[in-house]
């Protein structure tokens, strides 16, 4: 009864005080994993050193060697962080092409499977259930051997061409290792032309503000898509009768031996291989997040959208998609980084992203410790950047309580 | 009090940090990290044969009772794995001669499968003890790598396969063309530089093993596959057994390949036992003993008596006085590796530069005195 009361009034021996045993855990966590990193570095440097294996970055300075493949204006005895910069520039061109196809894709299956067709909903479940449960490399591999590798398509020399009517330009070149399609070339002003464009983007940013605005205020219209593009499309014209014709359109065509496109865009086996694959398969799970977001949405909503004699497209886009949205966008986000990340299984069907040309350069005498470290700051670097931006775009979109 | 905790956590990290640095100088025992900085002080840790460790894997072979080799699984004549799940090639060959010469048994043998890329990896982790998987010597891999290459065991140069149809016979007829080529080899390199000195514009195909690479080519996805010469008549033997195009091996030969084994640096002893090892066969070859006789060899030849250890002779290698002969009777001469392995992809060794030096070829080992 004594010891009751005075451990009201007194404080407990520190090794019995919850508070100071609480900071006291966390500092010796701290020591701990402190100790545990340096002594893995330790050892990293000290085996590195036993074995002479090189620990420094020198190497980026030293020439590649090797010719990346598809990737003709890449000279061999350009430094090494130059192929790096070839290898992001191709990952983020497939990230990129991987997230649109993922986006568009996943949305649309994402609303068949809710809706009330018999056959739509059940075809969508089954790409779901088919994507969602193959290994992406699986369906990497699968792409590029089963489309390109033993497709039907016949080789560059024998390859597809499909004209443009009433002309000689080839539209798209279509074959086993390449496909072409038409392009944009410098004409003289092409860079003139971009700071054209990044103005007419900010104009159009600015117009569509005003429309919506004039929309709050008055009730008017706002046609706000209308509006911007039109006015970007006036100024994107303004400026190519001003400049001259900064660019031209240019075909893809093959070269006088058949060995190789010329002009247009080409894009390889590898590139369709990855891009496609990791969008179908993402697509997959974008689909879910979709499908769980809209029917997070309560029903009453879309009852009240009826109510209101919103057709289905427009009970969508202004009821129902808005308020999904800012459930699917935190799980969008992991969707996008997953994405980002297995870009790397694209070494496995020889596309020339970061990953694969850092294998092989590492088998090509780099040294492996920096490269691979180079290679984890790449990939660590595009996903904070990813998660950031988004995360930003997610703050702005959460209710305001 | 938030600040206050965080200052707190600074300066204790201060502490550990101080603690650390200062410990390591002078009493190696106060840390977990300092035991591991200790630097060698002969400083002969950057290339090599540093007399601290040597021995070392010598003897975790001997503890272990096995030679972990990596090889090449998926070169036909080199190293492949048939139906039983056996490994057998010209390369897995010497690997049993190894484990022959140090362990006294030509099955005591773990094999590694590699790819090119992930070979010095697995070399430098420890996770081999010997690499003979149709590696080439460069001065970069002796240098950087961490690898210390031995007794070359096969010459072989760069070619260029092509089918046949094409009817393509130079390199220049390949201006353009898409080029099959493994990635991460000297081939790669070699490709690289001799079309850039010449001028002829070309695109490679990189692939990281013969698996992939060879379906790619007999699809047509590039006109050309570019590799050591011997790689090329196993593949065209391949491809034609399995009736698929004939294929034409370029007369050229554009490059010097010198394959042989390759073990991880700073340990000279382990070093001159596989080198040993794998030159038994050789050695053998030159006296004219086979799987067959080197066991019951009972001529008067000084030189062949102390190979086949004879009255104990023992040149102080640390290995087994007999070894020869175990080696020998395990996987025969070199000519009989040769025929066995390599003849049935269509490469001879008369006239070859694997032919004995005596008969006009550059294989040649140092005497067994």
């Amino acid at each position: 009864m004594t010891s009751q009361q005075s451990d009201s009034r007194v404080r407990p021996p520190f090794w019995r005080d919850a508070r100071v045993l609480r900071v006291v855990g966390q500092v010796i966590a701290v020591v701990v994993v402190f100790l545990l990193l340096r002594w893995l570095f330790a050892n990293l440097v000290d085996n590195s050193r036993r074995t002479g294996i090189s620990l420094d970055f020198g190497f980026l300075n030293r020439p590649t060697q090797f010719q990346i493949p598809n990737h003709d204006e890449f000279d061999p005895r350009s430094p090494v962080w130059q192929m790096v910069l070839v290898g992001v520039k191709n990952t983020l061109l497939a990230s990129v092409f991987g997230v649109i196809l993922a986006a568009v894709v996943g949305l649309v299956v994402g609303i068949a499977r809710l809706s009330k067709n018999w056959l739509a909903a059940k075809l969508a479940a089954a790409y779901v259930e088919f994507f969602r449960n193959i290994p992406p490399l699986v369906i990497i591999v699968f792409f590029a051997f089963a489309v390109f590798l033993y497709g039907p398509l016949p080789n560059l020399r024998e390859s597809i061409e499909i004209g443009f009517p009433g002309t000689d330009h080839n539209v798209f070149v279509l074959s086993l290792e390449q496909w072409g399609m038409p392009s944009l070339a410098d004409a003289g002003n092409l860079a003139a032309f971009g700071l054209f464009l990044a103005f007419g983007l900010v104009i159009a940013v600015l117009v569509w503000r005003w429309r919506t605005r004039v929309n709050d205020q008055t009730g008017a219209p706002h046609h706000r898509v209308l509006w911007a593009l039109g006015v970007l499309a006036v100024l994107l014209l303004v400026g190519y009768v001003v400049l001259g014709e900064p660019f031209r359109i240019t075909w893809p065509t093959l070269g006088e031996n058949r060995r190789r496109l010329v002009d247009g865009f080409a894009i390889n086996a590898g590139f369709i291989s990855v891009a496609g694959a990791l969008g179908l398969y993402t697509a997959s799970h974008v689909a879910e997040i979709v499908r769980g977001s809209i029917l997070a949405i309560s029903t009453g909503q879309s009852e009240a959208a009826n109510a209101l004699a919103l057709n289905g497209f427009q009970r969508y886009r202004f009821v129902i998609l808005p308020q999904a949205l800012r459930i699917a966008l935190p799980p969008l986000i992991n969707q996008c980084l997953n994405l980002v990340k297995n870009t790397s299984l694209a070494a496995a069907v020889g596309y020339s992203e970061i990953t694969n040309l850092t294998q092989a350069s590492i088998g090509n005498g780099r040294p492996a410790v920096p490269s691979i470290v180079i290679l984890m700051g790449v990939y660590l670097s595009f996903s904070l950047i990813i998660s950031f931006m988004l995360n930003v775009v997610n703050r702005r979109m959460q209710l305001a309580t | 009090m938030k600040r206050m905790r965080l200052l707190a956590l600074f300066a204790v990290l201060a502490l550990v940090f101080a603690a650390c640095t200062t410990g390591g100088d002078d009493d190696p025992g106060t840390t977990v990290a300092s035991d591991t900085t200790q630097v060698d002080p002969g400083g002969e840790g950057d290339n090599g044969d540093g007399d601290g460790a040597s021995g070392a894997i010598l003897d975790a072979v001997l503890d272990r009772g096995s030679v972990r080799c990596g090889v090449n699984d998926v070169l036909p004549g080199f190293g492949t794995v048939d139906e039983a799940g056996d490994y057998a090639g010209f390369d897995i060959d010497f690997c049993r001669a190894v484990a022959a010469g140090v362990l006294g048994d030509p099955d005591a043998v773990e094999f590694v499968p590699l790819t090119a890329d992930a070979r010095f990896t697995a070399l430098q982790g420890g996770e081999i003890d010997v690499l003979i998987r149709n590696t080439t010597w460069t001065a970069t891999r002796d240098g950087q790598e961490g690898a210390t290459f031995l007794k070359t065991i096969f010459f072989d140069g760069q070619g260029m396969m092509v089918p046949a149809s094409t009817g393509f016979t130079e390199l220049e007829d390949l201006a353009d063309a898409t080029i099959c080529v493994l990635s991460g080899t000297t081939t790669e390199l070699n490709l690289t530089a001799v079309f850039n000195a010449r001028g002829i514009p070309f695109n490679p195909s990189v692939f990281a093993d013969n698996e992939q690479l060879q379906p790619a080519y007999e699809s047509g996805q590039c006109e050309a596959w570019t590799s050591d010469a011997s790689q090329l008549a196993s593949g065209k033997a391949s491809i034609e057994e399995a009736g698929g195009e004939e294929q034409f091996i370029m007369a050229e030969i554009f490059s010097k390949e010198p394959l042989g084994p390759a073990v991880p640096d700073g340990d000279a002893a382990w070093a001159q036992a596989v080198e040993w090892s794998v030159m038994a066969p050789i050695q053998a070859w030159e006296f004219g003993l086979t799987a067959a006789d080197v066991g019951s060899y009972d001529g008067e030849d000084p030189n062949v008596l102390n190979f086949v250890g004879a009255d104990g002779f023992d040149p102080g290698l640390g290995l087994s006085p007999d070894m020869n002969v175990t080696i020998v009777e395990a996987v025969g001469n070199y000519q009989e590796i040769f025929e066995r392995h390599i003849v049935p992809i269509g490469l001879q060794l008369e006239g070859s530069p694997n032919d004995l030096w005596s008969n006009g070829g550059i294989m040649y080992v140092p005497p067994y005195r």
